[in-house]
């Protein structure tokens, strides 16, 4: 056995707790899951189902630990381990299955395949096959952890840069966009990019939020490779800066996998709950609507507008009914997709999948169902309160010729802001900072 | 635009993490010891590029704001 | 020693070598790690819990089973001759005291269930995913289940079936800790696990969405 092999099984046996086995045991075969699967939707092939995606990884726990895979392995379809079949089952984990949980809530009997291909990129993580990509961005997240010195200056002085933008959008001279500002209620984990700091700081400011910006990003390539050690550290940055600045909440820009990470996962990964809430930018939004604290113009949103579930946010998250309120109160032609909520097809760009060129084409093919899907609600406008989802969604409308806009929540928002919020004299100038 | 020891790279209109993606892809084609120039617009790379380039083992040569939203920065490969 | 006293023998070799075999099989699994989930809750994973176990079996609680009614409803058909089919051979004793009818009846209802697992076979045959994905066991464990209830059926019509259905069902107790059948056992794992996923998530019903300790400070402290 090579060590590569060797270390893939000692991961795997250091996953294999109780939800692992019942996953591995469970599953009757009937093969119920396969339409639920985008992939399967796309292409109808027997590896693009769940079931056969389950079946690679059971083949290798059977003969490890199946009385009948051992003494008689084709009674039961067991299979050692090698490095060619970590090779190939690794190719699934990280380019067929975008660990939407879709099959999970269309199984009879709660068979968790995602859970199975976490195990995988887990296994091919620590043997050294998963994608270079993730594995890179991964370890350039740890070390901006570990030496914010060598970007903090020029970060701020991006972020001072567009305090004057700030203020002329929301009239508002006593605007500030403040990185790590001891003291604030609130600290806002953007992803890295201008688009996702500016109409979000736009809102707080709106909302008279007590807020500051991270230094850091939301973004955990940790979890895409499915290592613990690698996405406790990248969390770790966020978690540390929240609580040296005492902020009493976390809010993390419209990103899925970020959400899914902090909020659900990291608690455990640190050994208990944080003294600080964690919560997603759209509930925040949602909270402000509630509260009275945003003026928004109903009727702002003219055109016909979607909303697309993110699988982290939905069905991994709970986010679901937030998004919609937000969207109807400012569009009032506000339409559904079918199947949604926590039945909605995944876009195909989850699970790490739009940060990886080498499997461009698999993803816009096994995008088609959600392309479809959009396609049929005639909108014009599809929102999505993931990052991931929205350049996945970005590359289906090219690739399918749908000529619809991409836009986050808080995009939208901005743009229905009333005056009372936001300086009229500027709407130009706040459309093209949306828009940039 | 390239030669063997400076490639010209433009990452301008690429939302991160696709700039250190194409970075670090384009960086497995040139020799140790060339160097990238490469313009982006997200600000997003001024915390990235440097981070990268230090968990990956190269050279982060020079890195500057140019223009509003355009930045430019210089990475050599080390190994 | 009587045809029927062997196979009676046989049929508690099978369940001592079932019970022994599920009881490990338990122990084995309740030693294995659970992660706690440390995350504060947003809903209820009780109600998630109880969802998982009751309306969420429904045929409608899914898109795959609304789309494929029919294939789920010969499962659960399946499925209930075998909860009904095996108490009811522990009841053989006091078979003579039931009147004709509702023995025929249950007779009825028992081969009935076995056509569905027959047709189970069938299906596992002629749907090319299908058959790809199974193996020998796949095929064994529904043959064995089918054939069991078969023969109680044949057994409830004419008390000549008797030693082969306690010998079908001694065959069947054997295979299960072995085989497949054991997902039984792994059912209540399962559902149990997701059900608490989407209740501490709150995504199925959103409208039990609890306010956790945290969160309530975190109100509060506004």
């Amino acid at each position: 056995m090579s060590d590569m092999v060797e270390t893939a099984l000692g991961v795997f046996e250091r996953q294999l707790g109780r939800p692992l086995e019942a996953a591995l045991e469970v599953c009757a075969r009937c093969g119920v899951c396969a339409e639920a699967c985008h992939y399967f939707q796309a292409e109808p092939t027997v590896e693009n189902t769940p079931v056969a995606r389950g079946e690679a990884l059971r083949r290798v726990y059977r003969a490890e630990h199946d009385f009948l895979g051992r003494i008689a392995p084709w009674w039961v379809g067991a299979e050692r381990l090698d490095e060619a079949s970590l090779t190939r089952l690794a190719e699934t984990a990280f380019s067929r299955c975008t660990l939407c949980r879709r099959c999970t809530f269309n199984c009879p009997l709660g068979v968790d395949t995602p859970l199975m291909m976490r195990a995988v990129r887990a296994m091919a993580t620590a043997a050294g096959v998963a994608p270079e990509i993730l594995v890179m961005l991964a370890d350039a997240a740890i070390e901006k952890g570990r030496s914010p010195e060598i970007f903090r200056d020029l970060f701020i002085e991006q972020m001072t840069d567009l305090e004057p933008e700030l203020r002329q959008v929301t009239g508002n001279p006593q605007a500030r966009l403040s990185v790590e500002r001891p003291g604030a209620r609130v600290l806002y984990v953007a992803l890295a990019g201008v688009h996702t700091i500016l109409p979000p700081a736009i809102i707080f400011t709106a909302a008279g939020e007590d807020w500051t910006l991270s230094l850091f990003e939301a973004a955990n390539y940790g979890v895409f490779l499915a290592d613990p050690g690698r996405a406790k550290q990248i969390a770790a940055r966020i978690v540390d800066e929240a609580k040296g600045l005492g902020v009493e909440e976390v809010v993390l820009a419209e990103c899925g996998h970020a959400y899914a990470a902090l909020r659900w996962e990291a608690p455990t990964w640190f050994g208990g709950s944080f003294p600080f809430r964690v919560v997603s930018l759209v509930e925040k939004i949602d909270t402000y609507l509630t509260q009275g604290r945003l003026n928004l113009d109903p009727r702002a949103v003219r055109e016909r507008v979607t909303y697309h579930d993110s699988c982290n946010m939905a069905r991994s998250g709970g986010v679901i009914e937030e998004p919609r309120r937000v969207l109807r109160a400012i569009a009032p032609d506000f339409v559904e997709m079918t199947p949604n909520r926590h039945e909605a097809l995944c876009c195909g760009g989850g699970g790490g999948l739009v940060a990886l060129p080498e499997y461009e084409d698999l993803r816009l093919r096994a995008g088609k169902p959600k392309a479809d899907q959009v396609r049929r609600t005639g909108a014009r406008t599809v929102v999505a309160a993931c990052e991931n989802c929205r350049l996945q969604l970005g590359d289906l409308n090219r690739h399918y010729g749908l000529e619809v806009e991409i836009s986050a929540v808080a995009d939208l928002v901005v743009r229905a802001m009333r005056p009372a919020d936001l300086n009229e004299e500027a709407v130009s100038v706040r459309a093209e900072a949306i828009a940039a | 635009m390239s030669d063997k020891s400076r490639t010209v790279l433009d990452l301008k209109g690429l939302l991160c993490p696709m700039p250190v993606v194409k970075l670090a892809l384009a960086m497995k084609t040139i020799p140790v010891g060339a160097i990238i120039e490469a313009t982006a617009s997200d600000p997003g790379v001024v915390a990235d590029i440097p981070a990268w380039a230090r968990s990956s083992g190269n050279e982060l040569v020079t890195l500057d704001k140019v223009a509003d939203k355009e930045f430019r920065f210089v990475v050599k490969r080390l190994k | 020693m009587s045809v029927l006293l062997v196979s009676k023998w046989a049929a508690l070799a099978g369940l001592v070598i079932c019970v022994a075999g599920l009881g490990l099989r338990w122990r084995r699994s309740m030693a294995r790690a659970r992660p706690r989930d440390l995350a504060p809750a947003r809903g209820s994973g009780m109600a998630g819990v109880a969802y998982a176990f009751t309306a969420g079996m429904m045929p409608w609680a899914k898109e795959s089973t609304r789309h494929h009614w029919i294939a789920y409803l010969r499962g659960i058909g399946f499925h209930v001759g075998i909860f009904i089919g095996l108490p009811l051979v522990a009841a053989n004793p006091w078979w003579g005291l039931l009147p004709n009818g509702p023995r025929l009846g249950l007779g009825t209802l028992l081969g009935l269930c076995a056509v569905l697992g027959a047709a189970g076979i069938v299906m596992r045959i002629r749907e090319p995913i299908l058959r790809t994905l199974s193996t020998a066991d796949d095929y064994v464990a529904i043959v064995l289940v089918s054939a069991f209830l078969a023969f109680e059926a044949a057994a409830l019509v004419s008390f000549a079936w008797m030693s082969v259905m306690y010998l079908a069902v001694g065959i069947l107790l054997a295979y299960i800790p072995l085989g497949k059948i054991r997902h039984c056992l792994y059912f209540f794992f399962a559902r149990a696990f997701f059900g608490q996923f989407v209740g501490r998530r709150a995504v199925i019903h959103p409208q039990l969405r609890v306010a956790s300790p945290a969160m309530r400070a975190g109100e509060a402290r506004r």
